[in-house]
């Protein structure tokens, strides 16, 4: 059977067994079953056996279910109130008030998780009740919580930059501090959409509080001390070289604990409530990260993902329309595929292609990583938006459809690389 | 027309993938395209510790793994991991041929049997400051990822700290590690010349990875096929070794480039090291019993004889 | 027997959440070990078994929760008859799913024993006992899926939505 036939008759299993309502874990399952049986000699029960468990055992996971708890627990202390009343007077005035704080919020914890489901779980544990609560819009709320979650694997630390690293050898170091600008300049980016987006829809957005003067906003913003000091700690314990960045996930449960206990927030009912809670909202998550590792193994063992990148790679491109062609490429694989799949998948046929083409590696390890962030919020596998869905109970399909703006944000920011690649070159080559 | 699935653990540059990539080519030469071989390089299909059991339970027919990970199962894995015991390539290659029989006996109660073995470079020190006696390592931070990394560290003074490869950069720039003990190619790849400066060239162990093949599977092949992977991997293991002994080479005049102090250890710390070495031997014949005492002694006959 | 079943599903979650508490122990064992050299062995692969336990043991409890989630776009746009026919397909392919997840769950961890698979990590763990909770939690999710397809086909099939859904109010 040909590539097109197998590819074709996979995604359309796909759609309607999703469709039809089976829970997305193990329609992914199922397809990965349906593949292999078809598709490749060998059978499928023990490899799928043999691969789950590596992938859900594996240590570099952890720090995702720690992640999901420092959300939780969070979630039941007054820290997000108050990190709201110490940002409100410095964004509430600006278009789009504080649905910065998704923003915001996201791009500074994307400093401390090296993941972007981790990100958006624990951001939006604390900004999706306060913002309903204050009356902001459910779908520009959700939209930009999941575009901005997706920051976690630009700004280091990021685990899909020690997968790329590794695998185009490139120093990893390099890579961290490539992503830097690039992650800022996108941050900017889904705000300035923010800012649009308010100016555009007037009244939609509450209005802002009174104005205060410059003094008042200094005072106002020392409820922002707890959450600073978290963060603190987080970030000081791996750059101390206390904690490495997936160690730092327990530090953050710890602190979160801590901060919990101070307030005065915790007892036992909301430590059970916050453990119960993220070990269902992990859970979810696990049962789907399964699903597409099986999956994963299939698309190796058919071979479906290797043969398209030679197929783009063998097309002789310019370096431009090669960029474009791998754009889509990964466009197209990060619907079906999560963001290090894709990697682990296509490097060995694309990295040669993208040499001899040229290319900057760290420029293209940045690339990559942009094209895996849009991974992200595809359906109909896009991990944020599952994560999303989890909390928030909304169609995923809705949850995509108010996410699309945010995407194509990110197809520009791939203009914006290729047009000004310093972007992402100039910091490393000061190293 | 037979299709075989070929996990491998390392990138797709990497000398050993490259070798294995040669490998096939050269099998579906021979056999005129009876026996394809897909190689699935950077753990793409199974992860480096998974891959002897996926061999094992037939989920692929060949793989490649690193013996030493193994020695938790059988000491026997770990004969090549032993510091001090063969540190050049002439001696690495009698140890593999002494090593062998143990092997091909352990193996093949598990239905697997073994194609080829290449080593890796010489194991020596990554260190964060200069050292001229075992004493002078006393509480650097070890990065250990085995028992016998572990045990290595506990015997020099050293504090065993466990750090996964994906966060070694990170984890050395940081100073959660300052030392670890590897070859000049895993520094090189992971940029270890960023944070630490000395590497000192001690040649504490060459080991070894292993083409492993499912016994079935073999079996099934025709005569003409299986001779034909056979001398396939006759050739990719002469290839491997010599390869490995030219990029053994490469790797340390990069990393003098990328300013990486490379040291000849003094006499002193050679002697120290050495007893480190004599202590876990004894340790690890303890451990592997009559088979592992029969490899040693088939290797020091080996290695006697030629002088 | 409803009791059993719930007291199956809820026991095995509580021991998931006692998992996620020792993946945190356990990663902190490991940051702590560092300062303080206890010469602690393999904290990284236990904290890796406890997530994985958390993950599998839960699964059920998750499910009856209605935290697993699934695109309900066209099964909220019928009724009827038809809603029923498509929840009883959904049901009955995800038993199936699940009792081959199951099925192999089991024999992976019956396999590690008899191929005496052991962690290549300085832990040296013989794999076959953490990934019992594998084959536990897959068992487990199994039940309950059967479970919900014979109450859906019965008639007596109740949709929790979870309290969670309340915290965005
Ligand atoms: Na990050
Ligand atoms: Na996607």
């Amino acid at each position: 059977m040909s590539d097109i036939a197998i590819t074709t008759l996979l995604i359309l299993s796909l759609f309607a067994i999703l469709g039809s309502g089976v829970w997305i874990g193990l329609t992914l399952s199922g397809v990965a079953w349906i593949g292999m049986q078809l598709f490749s000699s060998r059978a499928a029960g023990d490899a799928m056996a043999v691969t789950i468990w590596g992938s859900s055992s594996s240590w570099t996971l952890t720090a995702l279910p720690l992640f999901v708890w420092m959300g939780e627990i969070l979630f039941r202390t007054k820290l997000s109130e108050s990190m709201f009343k110490g940002l409100a007077p410095w964004v509430s005035r600006l278009p789009g008030g504080l649905l910065h704080t998704n923003v915001i919020g996201c791009t500074i914890f994307a400093a401390v998780s090296g993941s972007s489901a981790a990100t958006c779980a624990t951001i939006g544990k604390m900004t999706l009740p306060e913002l309903a609560r204050r009356g902001y819009p459910e779908d520009i709320t959700i939209g930009s919580l999941a575009g901005a979650g997706t920051l976690g694997l630009l700004i280091p630390p990021s685990i899909i930059m020690i997968v790329y690293g590794v695998s185009a050898d490139v120093s990893i170091a390099k890579l961290f501090i490539a992503g830097i600008f690039p992650g800022l300049i996108l941050a900017s980016l889904f705000s300035g959409y923010l800012i649009v987006w308010a100016l555009m829809n007037k009244g939609k957005i509450p209005p802002p509080d009174a104005p205060m003067t410059f003094t008042q906003k200094v005072y106002e913003s020392r409820h922002l001390i707890p959450v600073v000091l978290l963060i603190s700690a987080v970030l000081g314990s791996i750059y101390a070289g206390v904690a490495t960045a997936t160690e730092a996930a327990a530090i953050g449960v710890v602190g979160s604990l801590v901060l919990s206990l101070v307030q005065r927030s915790l007892s036992w009912t909301t430590f059970k409530e916050s453990l119960l809670g993220a070990t269902r909202l992990y859970c979810m998550i696990a049962l789907i990260l399964a699903g597409a590792a099986f999956l994963t193994l299939s698309m190796g063992y058919i071979g479906l993902p290797r043969h398209l990148a030679e197929f783009v790679s063998g097309m002789g491109l310019s370096p431009f329309l090669l960029i474009v062609a791998l754009s889509l490429f990964y466009i197209i694989l990060g619907c079906f595929l999560d963001g290090i799949s894709m990697v682990v998948l296509t490097m060995g046929v694309i990295l040669p292609t993208v040499q001899t083409a040229g290319l900057d590696l760290i420029w293209f390890g940045i690339f990559i990583v942009i094209v895996v962030e849009m991974a992200q919020i595809t359906p109909p596998v896009g991990f944020n938006l599952f994560v999303l869905q989890g909390m928030t109970k909304k169609e995923i399909t809705y949850i995509a459809r108010v996410t699309l703006p945010f995407f194509f944000l990110m197809c520009g920011m791939v203009l914006l690389l290729w047009f000004f690649p310093q972007i992402a070159t100039w910091l490393p080559s000061k190293m | 027309q037979t299709k075989w699935d070929l996990p491998a653990a390392y990138p797709a540059s990497n000398f050993h993938t490259e070798n294995l990539t040669q490998f096939a080519a050269d099998v579906d030469k021979a056999t005129g395209g009876k026996l394809k071989i897909t190689v699935h390089a950077n753990a793409s299909l199974f992860k480096a510790n998974e891959i002897k059991r996926a061999v094992q339970g037939g989920q692929a027919q060949i793989g490649e793994v690193l013996l030493v990970n193994f020695e938790n199962e059988n000491p026997i894995y770990g004969a090549d991991g032993l510091p001090f015991v063969a540190s050049s390539y002439p001696a690495a290659r009698k140890l593999a041929d002494a090593q062998k029989p143990a092997l091909d006996k352990i193996l093949g109660a598990q239905g697997m049997k073994v194609l080829y073995t290449v080593a890796w470079p010489p194991q020596g020190i990554y260190v964060n400051k200069e050292i001229t006696a075992v004493a002078d390592m006393k509480g650097l931070k070890w990065r250990a990822y085995s028992p016998a990394t572990s045990k290595i560290a506990e015997l020099v003074g050293a504090q065993p700290v466990t750090v996964q490869a994906a966060e070694l950069s990170q984890a050395m720039a940081t100073g959660v590690v300052n030392s670890y003990m590897s070859s000049g190619s895993t520094g090189y790849d992971t940029k270890t010349y960023e944070s630490i400066k000395y590497w000192y060239d001690v040649q504490a162990w060459l080991p070894k990875n292993a083409i492993i093949v499912n016994k079935k599977s073999f079996d099934a092949l025709d005569a003409a096929t299986q001779a034909a992977v056979v001398k396939a991997a006759a050739d990719a293991e002469v290839r491997g070794w010599k390869v490995s002994e030219e990029k053994n080479e490469f790797y340390k005049k990069a990393l003098a480039e990328k300013g990486m102090k490379i040291m000849t250890p003094s006499a002193k710390l050679v002697a120290d090291l050495r007893q480190v070495g004599v202590i876990m031997k004894a340790d690890w014949i303890k451990r592997a019993g009559a088979d592992g005492e029969a490899v040693l002694s088939a290797y020091e006959k080996s290695s006697t004889a030629k002088k | 027997m409803r009791k059993l079943l719930d007291g199956l599903y809820d026991g095995a979650a509580w021991l998931g959440a006692i998992f996620m508490v020792g993946t945190l122990v356990s990663v902190l064992a490991g940051v702590l070990d560092r300062q303080f050299a206890w010469s602690l062995r393999g904290t990284d692969m236990y904290a890796g078994y406890c997530m994985a336990a958390c993950g599998f043991l839960a699964l059920a409890h998750t499910l009856k929760k209605g935290e697993h989630i699934r695109v309900t776009l066209i099964l909220n746009a019928v009724k009827g008859p038809t809603k029923r026919a498509i929840e009883i397909w959904a049901l009955a392919a995800a038993s199936l799913l699940s009792m081959l997840f199951a099925y192999y769950s089991v024999k992976l961890s019956i396999n590690s024993w008899q191929f005496n698979d052991v962690s290549t990590g300085n832990d040296a763990t013989p794999l076959w006992i953490p990934q019992i909770t594998m084959g536990v939690g897959a068992v487990v999710l199994m039940i309950a899926f059967i479970d919900e397809l014979v109450l859906e086909i019965m008639g007596r099939r109740v949709q929790v939505d979870s309290d969670e859904a309340l915290h965005h109010e």
